[in-house]
């Protein structure tokens, strides 16, 4: 069995004056998983990303109880720049999180604060914007780059600090189509790369549907469903307020699974899911 | 919503207050400051009186962030530092003990009124800023009388009185720009989503 790279015990929380938007967490993320977090406007998404990074309650303050663990250990009494060092967080804000001038300024921002020598503040500082596709852009200022760009220069500076766990929340909600699945190209790149385990908040998983492994479902700040994406998935489809979330080819297939009677494959792209319909449905005459 | 409340009985919540930002002092000073110093530079003279915006901006930071004893004195040192090099007095590093004095004269204020329980007293900024423009006024016309060898009815009947007039100007501004300068700075709290 796979360590858990995320664990919430119990865990609730609430915002100060507000009533609970975090109800009975319970469950793990495995390390090593690309997981996606799904769940309907107001459902606590963001909240539970935040939680992941230590920054709810001990930044936010507000009523918790439970706990959260990052790689084993409980983010209770840690720094939430210590947190970051395992555990990395991209805002769907991004923009709010770009704090310097120049690129190289920005990635090494943080390496900085957590006092890298400079050489290796320059060595990650250049493998980090490599790796995101800003290869010698150190020296750009931050209005040469484009809207995508700077999305991917933020994930430099994440990604600078090497953290073993990685967590964004709705990283393309401002992107084009081209430029979301170019995203999350990347990004199932650098997670095969490194192997570091990725939490994606993300409503349209047409686009993250070929790297699933596991899927939390969230709905009035309580679990849904969570596991393996196909039983997650199935899950959320028997509630009629969740189904509509599922990405459009696994809708279709759990839809036929039930008319039909049949198991399909698990299809992640068009591809797959014409070819089996094909040879399932061609001999029946569909 | 009975929901909730019987979730919320059920279950022992710990209250946690938000973190105490250690450095935002800093950059609250940093920034007020600078805007001061700009201000100082373009602000017009109406009829011989300047308003002192380096003292309302400290008073400002100052009523915002509480800082201790030691802190406002970096605050007053760096306010003063950044009004000698403009300064057209006879006695520029003047600036220096002045500001200590009416940054001090600020947490002074703020401290008292916290311990009062008067946090939410509407004219907080005034007060704080016209009684640090007064203690840091005084403290300038003084050292200028000493320097220049003024007789004490011109410091006390000339240079009082427009430190007076400065001070309460210098409130005002405290008083209006205290709220915007409050919504910039703390936004934290947390937002639901």
């Amino acid at each position: 069995m796979k360590n858990k790279a995320v664990e919430f015990k119990n865990f609730y929380y609430a915002y100060n004056g507000d009533e609970l938007a975090l109800k009975n967490i319970n469950f793990g993320i495995r390390e090593g998983s690309f997981t996606v977090l799904l769940g309907p406007s107001g459902a606590g998404k963001t909240t539970l990303c935040k939680a992941m990074a230590g920054i709810i309650p001990y930044y936010y303050g507000g009523r918790y109880a439970g706990s959260v663990e990052v790689l084993g250990e409980d983010t209770k009494g840690r720094r939430v720049s210590d947190i970051a060092m395992k555990l990395g967080l991209m805002l769907e804000d991004y923009e709010s999180q770009l704090v310097s001038l120049t690129a190289g300024e920005e990635v090494s921002f943080s390496l900085l604060n957590h006092g890298f020598p400079p050489e290796e503040v320059a060595e990650r500082t250049r493998k980090a914007l490599e790796d995101v596709g800003l290869p010698g852009r150190e020296n750009y200022q931050m209005d040469e780059l484009s809207g995508g760009q700077r999305q991917r220069l933020l994930l430099a500076s994440v990604l600078a600090v090497r953290p073993r766990v990685i967590v964004l929340d709705e990283p393309v909600s401002a992107m084009d189509p081209e430029g979301a699945v170019s995203l999350y190209k990347l990004l199932y790149k650098l997670y095969q790369k490194y192997g570091m385990t990725v939490v994606v908040v993300e409503h349209n998983l047409d686009f993250v549907l070929p790297y699933i492994t596991d899927m939390i479902v969230l709905q009035d700040g309580q679990i849904k469903a969570a596991g393996c994406f196909e039983e997650a998935a199935e899950k959320a489809y028997a509630d009629r307020e969740l189904r509509h979330l599922l990405p459009a080819l696994w809708q279709v297939r759990l839809e036929l699974e039930q008319r039909e009677g049949i198991r399909l494959g698990s299809w992640r792209n068009i591809g797959e899911a014409i070819s089996e319909l094909k040879e399932k449905f061609g001999r029946v005459g569909l | 919503m009975k929901e909730q409340e019987t979730l919320e009985k059920e279950v022992e919540l710990i209250e946690l207050p938000p973190a105490k930002d250690t450095h935002r002092w800093v950059a609250i000073t940093a920034l007020l400051l600078a805007i001061g110093v700009i201000l100082h530079t373009i602000s017009p003279n109406i009829g011989g009186v300047t308003p002192n915006w380096t003292i309302a901006m400290y008073s400002i930071t100052i009523g915002l962030t509480n800082p201790s004893f030691p802190q406002a004195l970096g605050i007053g040192f760096v306010a003063g530092l950044t009004l000698v090099p403009s300064s057209k007095s006879a006695f520029p590093l003047g600036n220096i003990a002045s500001e200590l004095t009416g940054a001090m004269v600020a947490a002074l204020v703020v401290k008292s009124m916290l311990r009062m329980g008067l946090a939410n007293f509407r004219f907080r900024p005034y007060l704080t800023g016209f009684l640090a423009t007064m203690a840091s006024g005084s403290v300038f016309t003084f050292i200028l009388k000493l320097i220049l060898n003024l007789p004490l009815h011109v410091y006390i009947y000339a240079m009082l009185p427009v430190v007076a007039t400065v001070a309460v100007l210098n409130g005002f501004i405290t008083q209006v720009l205290f709220a915007p300068a409050q919504k910039l700075f703390f936004i934290q709290g947390g937002r639901k989503k």
